[in-house]
């Protein structure tokens, strides 16, 4: 895939969080599937592993079917009423990947309000994406944060 | 907080006749109160710092603050674990800037005053100026806390110095450390990775949450919806169901001591220490069997099934939570004011265990766990409804009587998994300290 086309893919993903289409946005996630999110004072995000460190989020397909799930319902306390949310994705670069594979990265910005609080996650997403006979989908999607505690956010209970 | 009296004379009323047992909210929204409870419950009570296992080299160290104190925690040089506030003795700077690292010395950025790991002024970057000796009775030594003690690995701080031992202060809690370390042979280690998050509410209402469990089917059912889902088709299937169905009766509420409490439980997430459920995968069904055959060589039949199979959501007075649960957290509650905290949390799992059971264990904590789980999030949300509700309607008093009145001292009572006796138990001893009843100190 070229940038453009990884760019469009991405916008897309984005638009089904900000509209709060989980469950479209978890059939973009391959049977073999990894959703991460790691700890905000990790001290090597991109290479750290799940299996023996501590994460914020963890999900293979299951799980993320979960979670897309579970965000619809009224007992998603954390998420009730619904916070508003507004995906931004810039920076988008094609690092690799070879076959059906792309591997990209890029920056992100998510704002969320809850109530009368926003709060911002920002950070850096590595993907791999994969091309299919029903269209892209994602393999792999590492969201790394730039903070060093959820101090100001509180807790992470939207899909970044 | 205008539209509510100062602090009251009297903010927890019991009536074990009537069965009633009440706390004023102006003990979770009062300023005033929270005032209060820095001299009273966080300068007397022992306070957790961190884990032996945290400090592995000489040197390591972790800047924490612990009851809204800076301190660095540090095995110095020598190897002996040491609690320095973090101030220079000369004009107040941080002398530590980061949050964890290895240092021989710690050298104020300010003035360049150098101070060794053990705390000593080794320099204070100056030829001239200072008069001979004007450290000889150590006052420009880094400040170390009061007192600093540790039981089975867990280092607690206290300031004040005629406090009573760590030992005596934990109580009956002490039983529940031993129940954890004891999972296994080796050692158990605070594992790579936290969660730092903060939550818009006064911490004992997190302390309450901790080991509630009357909250569980309408807080986490959308995490049991989540469960039945992952087990359809399996074996496990209407396993939740069929344990959920004796929950009230197969555990227990027991409060140890001190304001110490433990909810027992039974619920069928599967514990990576010794009770395997299908839905854990059949590659570790042989390593955790063996590990259970070893905890009933080692602690006998009942002791190990107590200490495999048993849920235990511990809170160590005033602000240390310890669940050992599908996973085990270690989690700290720092209170920034009356309606803040800050949390942080670890996993800690046995340094024996294979890769399959760490992996397993971490999944399992953050399934439920942290800031991102499907647990954790929605009890956030209660604290932060009650504490808001709290903060903006004039109601007085919270009802906490559920199972009271039956035991002689609420300090050790028991009662069924949702009774409320655990959090009598924290409230009478928060009374106690705050009124001075109980000092918390030697005679």
């Amino acid at each position: 895939m070229n940038r453009a086309g990884v760019e469009d893919f991405l916008f897309y993903e984005a638009e089904l969080l900000d509209a709060w289409e989980t469950e479209q946005w978890a059939t973009l996630y391959t049977e073999d599937a990894l959703y991460e999110v790691t700890s905000p004072a990790c001290e090597d995000p991109a290479g750290a592993d799940a299996r023996n460190t501590l994460f914020l989020i963890s999900d293979r397909i299951d799980r993320i079917r979960g979670r897309a799930t579970r965000l619809t319902k009224k007992t998603a306390h954390a998420e009730y009423p619904r916070s508003k949310t507004r995906h931004m994705i810039t920076n988008v670069r094609v690092t690799g990947g070879e076959g059906d594979e792309t591997k990209a990265r890029a920056n992100f910005a998510v704002f969320r309000t809850k109530e009368d609080t926003s709060t911002i996650y920002m950070g850096e997403a590595l993907f791999t994406l994969v091309e299919t006979a029903n269209g892209v989908r994602i393999r792999h999607k590492r969201c790394t944060l730039d903070l060093n505690s959820l101090y100001n956010q509180g807790r992470l209970t939207i899909i970044l | 907080m205008a539209l509510y009296d100062p602090v009251r004379e009297e903010l927890v009323k019991a009536d074990p006749e009537k069965g009633s047992f009440r706390v004023h909210r102006n003990a979770y929204r009062s300023a005033e109160v929270f005032e209060q409870e820095k001299q009273q419950i966080f300068a007397k009570c022992w306070l957790y710092i961190g884990h032996d296992t945290e400090l592995k080299k000489k040197g390591d160290f972790h800047a924490r603050r612990v009851g809204g104190r800076d301190l660095i925690f540090i095995r110095d040089k020598k190897g002996e674990v040491r609690a320095h506030y973090n101030t220079c003795t000369h004009r107040a700077a941080k002398v530590c800037r980061e949050r964890t690292g290895n240092a021989r010395n710690f050298t104020c950025p300010y003035h360049g005053w150098v101070f060794s790991s053990e705390g000593n002024l080794v320099s204070q970057n100056a030829q001239t100026g200072y008069a001979e000796g004007i450290n000889a009775d150590k006052h420009l030594d880094l400040r170390s806390v009061d007192r600093l003690e540790q039981y089975r690995g867990f280092w607690f701080v206290n300031y004040n110095p005629k406090a009573i031992s760590l030992y005596d202060y934990l109580d009956g809690a002490r039983d529940q450390i031993d129940a954890l370390m004891d999972q296994t042979e080796g050692q158990q280690i605070i594992l790579s990775g936290e969660h730092t998050y903060s939550i818009r509410a006064n911490y004992k209402l997190l302390c309450e949450n901790s080991y509630d469990g009357y909250h569980l089917f309408p807080v986490h059912a959308s995490y049991f919806d989540y469960l039945r889902d992952q087990m359809v088709g399996t074996p496990g299937e209407g396993l939740i169901d069929k344990t959920l169905a004796t929950y009230n009766s197969a555990g227990c509420a027991r409060s140890l001591g001190n304001g110490h409490a433990v909810l027992d439980s039974f619920v069928p997430t599967g514990r990576p220490v010794a009770q395997w459920l299908p839905s854990m995968g059949a590659d570790t069904k042989d390593e955790i069997e063996a590990r259970y055959a070893n905890l009933v060589s080692r602690m006998g039949e009942e002791r190990a099934k107590y200490i495999a199979e048993c849920q235990k959501n511990l809170v160590i007075f005033p602000n240390l939570v310890i669940n050992d649960i599908l996973s085990v957290t270690v989690r700290i509650i720092e209170p920034e004011s009356e309606n803040k905290i800050r949390v942080t949390a670890w996993a800690m799992g046995p340094d024996d265990e294979s890769e399959q059971l760490r992996a397993l264990r971490l999944d399992n904590f953050v399934s439920f766990l942290g800031p991102a789980g499907f647990g954790s999030p929605d009890d956030i949300e209660m604290l932060e409804i009650c504490q808001d509700a709290a903060d903006h309607t004039p109601i007085e008093w919270s009802e906490i009587s559920k199972g009271f009145g039956k035991a002689e001292d609420p300090l050790y009572a028991e009662g069924a998994p949702d009774d409320e006796i655990q959090m009598q138990a924290y409230w009478t001893m928060w009374d106690r300290v705050m009124r001075g009843i109980d000092t918390l100190e030697t005679r």
